[in-house]
Order: C-alpha cells, then structure tokens, then sequence
C-alpha cells in the first residue's frame, strides 16, 4: 500500500476526528508529514507544540526520515500512570 | 514481568512472584484513580489507552534502566488499559532487591519514567463530559 499510516492517540485522535489515516507521501520527512496531517485535519493544529511523533514503533525528531510502508504515530504528552 | 493489561491488576500475585531467598525487600508501588471533584460535577471513572506494542516496549526499557543503574533481581510493571473505576489500580510496580534502598529507590524511578516516556494516556470521565489529562482536550465546558 502506498503511502504512511499514521495513528492518532488521546486528544489528537480526537481533534483530528480519526484515529488512524492513510497519507498518501513518498519520501519525506516528519515534519513534512505533519504539515500534510494537519492540513487535512486543521483541529489539530494548535496543538503542535505539545506533540511527539513516533516513526514504527520508536520517538521520532522532526526531520526523521519517513518512507512509504512506515508506520507514524501522533502522540500528545503522555499521562499513564 | 512487564505488561499492559485490561482488567484489574493482581498485586498480591506480583509480590509473591518477586520473592526470593537473596532479597530483603520488595518494593511495591500502586498508582490508583483519584476522584477530583468540583462544586458542579465529579470524575465517574478513568480511561486509559496506549500505544501498543511500543507501549510494551518502553515498560521493558525503563525494567532494563532500572537493572543498570541498582542491584535489583526482579523488577514487574503493569499498566491498566481501558475503564479503570474510582480507587481501583491502574499500575503497579514490584521490584526486589537484596537491599532496602535499591528497592524504593528503582520503584520511584519506574513511576517517574512512566510518567515521562510511556504511550499511555488517560481521559477523566465525568459527569458532565471528558478531559484528556496532559492536553486538557475534551467535551467539558471548563476544559481548557
């Protein structure tokens, strides 16, 4: 399949009204893949600076590669425990 | 033992498992669900979701930090996911070691390192709607 997936947890799941998508890209970067995610869903926008990205499974920077096939997670601050 | 689960935790189970002839303490933590209340409403129940199987993952990390850094011979983390009632467990952490200190020291250590890097988030439901905790996003009027 081409493209990202991207799951969504917590509030950006619930801002951006989905908890998983599929973002058409080749390769990118995270915070490319970002721009894409949030112009496609604009409520979760404001809440960029309290994100961190995960890229298949592990915590991601910003300019982390993303290829096709990948699996990007949006992860707002945790609060387990 | 490290593991994310979905019904109640056995913390009777875990202290009994983490026993052994070379240790002198067990050191046991229990984070429960707190009921916050306000003049108009009140928390009915917690939800926690997580990031599987990274979530996993991260336990077993802080668990191998923990074996690093102290003399500890069993360390156990388990999280709860899903509804999770008022002053019910929602994680427990077990470690044992020959000595006192190592012991309360790593198990402070495992609370901390959930609360910084673990893939699990909680929703207070309440009465009047919810609250994602750390993000203060929700159907409340009075979340943020």
């Amino acid at each position: 399949m081409d493209g990202v997936k991207v799951l969504l947890f917590g509030a950006a799941a619930d801002r951006a009204g989905t908890r998983e998508t599929q973002v058409p890209a080749g390769e990118i970067t995270v915070e490319e893949l970002w721009l894409l995610l949030a112009e496609r869903h604009p409520g979760l926008s404001p809440m960029r600076d309290t994100l961190a990205f995960a890229v298949n499974g592990e915590y991601a920077r910003g300019d982390a590669r993303v290829s096709p096939g990948d699996e990007v997670a949006v992860l707002p601050p945790v609060s387990g425990g | 033992m490290f593991a994310i689960v979905e019904g109640q935790i056995d913390v009777a189970a875990l202290i009994s498992s983490a026993r052994r002839p070379d240790c002198g303490a067990i050191s046991t933590f229990v984070g429960t669900t707190r009921i916050d209340e306000s003049e108009e409403a009140s928390v009915e129940y917690l939800e926690y979701e997580a990031y599987r199987p990274m979530a996993d993952r991260k336990l077993e990390e802080i668990g191998a930090e923990i074996e690093e850094r102290w003399d500890v011979r069993e360390v156990s983390i388990v999280h709860r996911v899903g509804r999770v009632e008022p002053a019910e467990a929602s994680v427990a952490i077990v470690v044992a070691s020959p000595r006192r200190a190592a012991a309360f020291e790593a198990s402070r250590y495992a609370i901390e390192r959930i609360k910084e890097m673990v893939p699990i988030w909680k929703r207070e439901v309440w009465s009047d709607g919810y609250v994602w905790v750390g993000s203060q996003v929700g159907t409340r009027e009075t979340a943020r």
